[in-house]
């Protein structure tokens, strides 16, 4: 997923989302857990503080009764977090009375540390108990008999607060994990509905792969409605661009035609007629033919798809200009080698690979001595980013070149405005292509004795 | 030997028209596909000139029939269009041999020399029989080393006679390939240009070949 993407761009908006709502929303549960479990411990605590209350104070008597234990069995278990505790607040040294789990400690009464009340009346504590376990106790003030003029006695009941804080403990950690689950699910259903919500932009993705390799020639299937447009858009631009290239080349075509063959009539009719300005004219027309040449060959290599490229299967092509350079040489008797897989294919204008190729064979057919060779081969693909090439080499078994010659020719193919053409070897329109395409031309000694011309294409 | 021409441009046809017969050949011609087509279906050609973008029928469709009812002649393609996937669907077609607009007249008559040769057999640009030695280059006839004066008649028909070198040619395959479609054919003027031939060739290296025609051989026992 890269970093400027639609899928990172959603797959982030989810994640923070995500990473928002839902420790909110973990806080939110615990504390309103902790709040309920908080409640009802209290509110148990004060049911029993005033069952004790009332059971102790309500008499007549000159001391609180001791209370019956009605409510809560744990009152009679040493230590076990659950105490009353009955102290009279006026008279000191009195007796003070405890639930058996007390025994003979005591707690601190809340009243006496100046602890406000809340509306009901009743102060809260959270302490240690006699054996160092946190508890927590209320308490409430009463004097005995709820006369007026009696002794005030705080009654104080407590109960274990460690499971409760164990209990919440318990409850976070499951909630954590709970809530840790629910957000991978949702990031894992993020991932899914990018996939599934953007297959429609990764099979456009894929049919412009398609048509850049040339397997394609327009953008097909039923895309969703918000980038059908864009579909229809793109093929139109193809197809606009398919038309200008091809009304390119046919005007080009045309303008061959009816230029070159007054031309022709032209050098004909002067080099029958024996005078100065028949030499003239001849001399004339040898240039414009020159110069239309060159200009329709570079108004043809302008006409390139710059766009949209195709794939040419090379060995038709290799095969067709084979059958037809032999024929044409038949007389010498040229044997050309073709070594070509079938599945390699040039990324570019089949017109293009037959210029290229058939100027190159034609050189070799016209230097060799009865063999040439055209071997094409797909060059090793180093990474997958790397751009394919393909190599083809066209060698002849003639004379050859010096290394002089041959570095006099390559430069002239590479400085092309400098190059004349239809003098030489007519590699200049080889490398003018070449350089279209971004290929690349060589010219080495063969070991079949003649030329060797390396040309280094893409490859679809 | 007789060529036909098809080109539609009425200056490059006269201009064809006269190197051809400057150079010996009979030549025919024509301005259109059609018309093209129906000649070279008809008449018997040793070489055709033929463009590629012609009115009513295109070259390519002309060669291509003619191929198909297994017209043999050897067809030289001359066209401004000079792409090699137009060379290739040319030379598919059948054409033998493929020469681009502008051209050399030189260049197109030394073409077809090579096509009318190598249609005949012969390898070599000249083309010897026994004592007789041709030149198609420079159109020299010798004889034991001695060049022989011939007139362009003459000449025609010798080298007709030598390219088909042992074989038996008839009168009226001789006027069908010395004359063109226009020429008053009267198989007489062959006779008349044999013996003249005879004349100045010693020898009996023409032979007539009694009730068939005549023939040319190294080897006259052979008969």
């Amino acid at each position: 997923m890269k970093f400027n993407s639609l899928a990172f761009r959603m797959f982030a908006t989810s994640v923070v989302w995500t990473l928002l709502v839902l420790p909110l929303a973990g806080w939110l549960i615990y504390t309103l857990f902790r709040d309920d479990v908080q409640v009802g411990f209290d509110n148990n605590l004060i049911k029993l503080v005033d069952g004790i209350d009332v059971d102790a104070m309500a008499t007549s008597g000159p001391e609180p009764l001791v209370p019956p234990n009605r409510y809560e069995p744990l009152f009679e278990v040493p230590n076990s977090g659950f105490y009353w505790q009955i102290k009279p607040l006026d008279l000191p040294g009195a007796r003070v009375l405890t639930s058996r789990s007390l025994g003979d400690g005591r707690v601190p009464s809340p009243y006496e540390l100046k602890y406000p009340s809340d509306k009901t009346g009743k102060r809260w504590k959270n302490t240690d108990g006699p054996d160092g376990k946190p508890i927590r106790m209320v308490e409430v003030v009463a004097s005995l008999g709820y006369q007026a003029d009696t002794p005030r006695y705080s009654i104080i009941v407590a109960g274990p607060f460690d499971w409760i804080e164990d209990l919440v403990k318990q409850f976070r950690a499951r909630l954590f994990v709970a809530l840790a689950l629910a957000g991978l699910g949702l990031l894992a259903v993020t991932l899914v509905q990018i996939r599934f919500g953007l297959a429609p932009l990764r099979r456009v993705e894929q049919g412009l792969a398609a048509i850049r390799s040339g397997d394609a020639r327009e953008l097909k299937g039923d895309l969703p409605i918000e980038i059908e447009p864009l579909q229809e858009e793109l093929n139109a631009l193809i197809r606009s661009n398919d038309d200008i290239i091809e009304r390119a080349r046919t005007q080009v075509g045309n303008l061959a035609h009816a230029l070159k063959t007054p031309l022709a009539v032209i050098t004909n009719e002067a080099r029958d007629t024996k005078s100065e300005f028949a030499a003239k004219v001849a001399e004339q027309a040898a240039i414009m033919r020159d110069q239309v040449n060159t200009y329709l060959d570079r108004a043809r290599i302008a006409a390139r798809a710059s766009v949209s490229g195709r794939a040419t299967p090379v060995l038709p092509v290799a095969e067709a200009l084979v059958r037809a350079l032999e024929r044409i040489n038949r007389d010498k008797g040229v044997a050309i080698t073709l070594a070509c897989p079938a599945n390699v294919r040039f990324q570019g204008e089949r017109q293009d690979l037959e210029e290229m190729l058939g100027n190159l064979l034609d050189n070799a057919c016209k230097w060799c001595r009865s063999k040439v060779f055209l071997s094409v081969e797909a060059a090793p693909q180093t990474s997958r980013s790397a751009s394919r090439r393909l190599t083809i080499a066209v060698e002849d078994d003639g004379k050859g070149l010096s290394a002089d010659q041959r570095a006099r020719i390559g430069k002239r193919g590479q400085r092309l405005d400098e190059s004349t053409p239809g003098s030489g070897l007519g590699l200049s329109i080889v490398a003018d292509f070449a350089t279209t395409y971004r290929g690349t031309i060589a010219l080495e000694a063969s070991p079949h004795g003649g030329l060797r011309v390396i040309l280094e294409l893409p490859a679809a | 030997m007789r060529v036909l021409v098809v080109e539609d441009d009425k200056d490059l046809n006269r201009q064809l028209v006269s190197a051809l017969s400057e150079a010996g050949y009979a030549v025919d011609t024509a301005f259109d596909g059609e018309e093209g087509y129906y000649l070279g279906d008809t008449e018997p050609y040793d070489v055709v000139v033929l463009d590629i973008g012609l009115p009513k029928m295109d070259g390519i469709s002309v060669l291509e029939q003619w191929r198909r009812s297994d017209r043999k002649m050897p067809v030289i393609i001359l066209t401004a269009r000079d792409r090699w996937s137009d060379k290739v669907a040319g030379m598919d077609a059948g054409a033998d041999d493929y020469l681009a607009k502008p051209f050399h007249m030189e260049e197109l008559l030394a073409r077809m020399r090579a096509q009318v040769r190598r249609a005949s057999g012969h390898a070599k640009s000249e083309i010897e029989c026994g004592p007789v030695r041709l030149d198609t280059k420079s159109a020299r006839v010798t004889c034991d080393g001695q060049q022989i004066k011939l007139t362009s008649h003459e000449y025609r028909l010798l080298a007709y006679l030598m390219h088909h070198n042992g074989r038996v040619v008839s009168r009226t395959e001789l006027v069908e390939h010395l004359y063109d479609q226009d020429f008053d054919r009267d198989s007489n003027t062959i006779e008349v240009f044999i013996g003249r031939l005879r004349k100045k060739i010693p020898g009996d290296v023409i032979q007539t070949v009694r009730g068939l025609g005549y023939r040319m051989s190294d080897t006259p026992d052979e008969v």
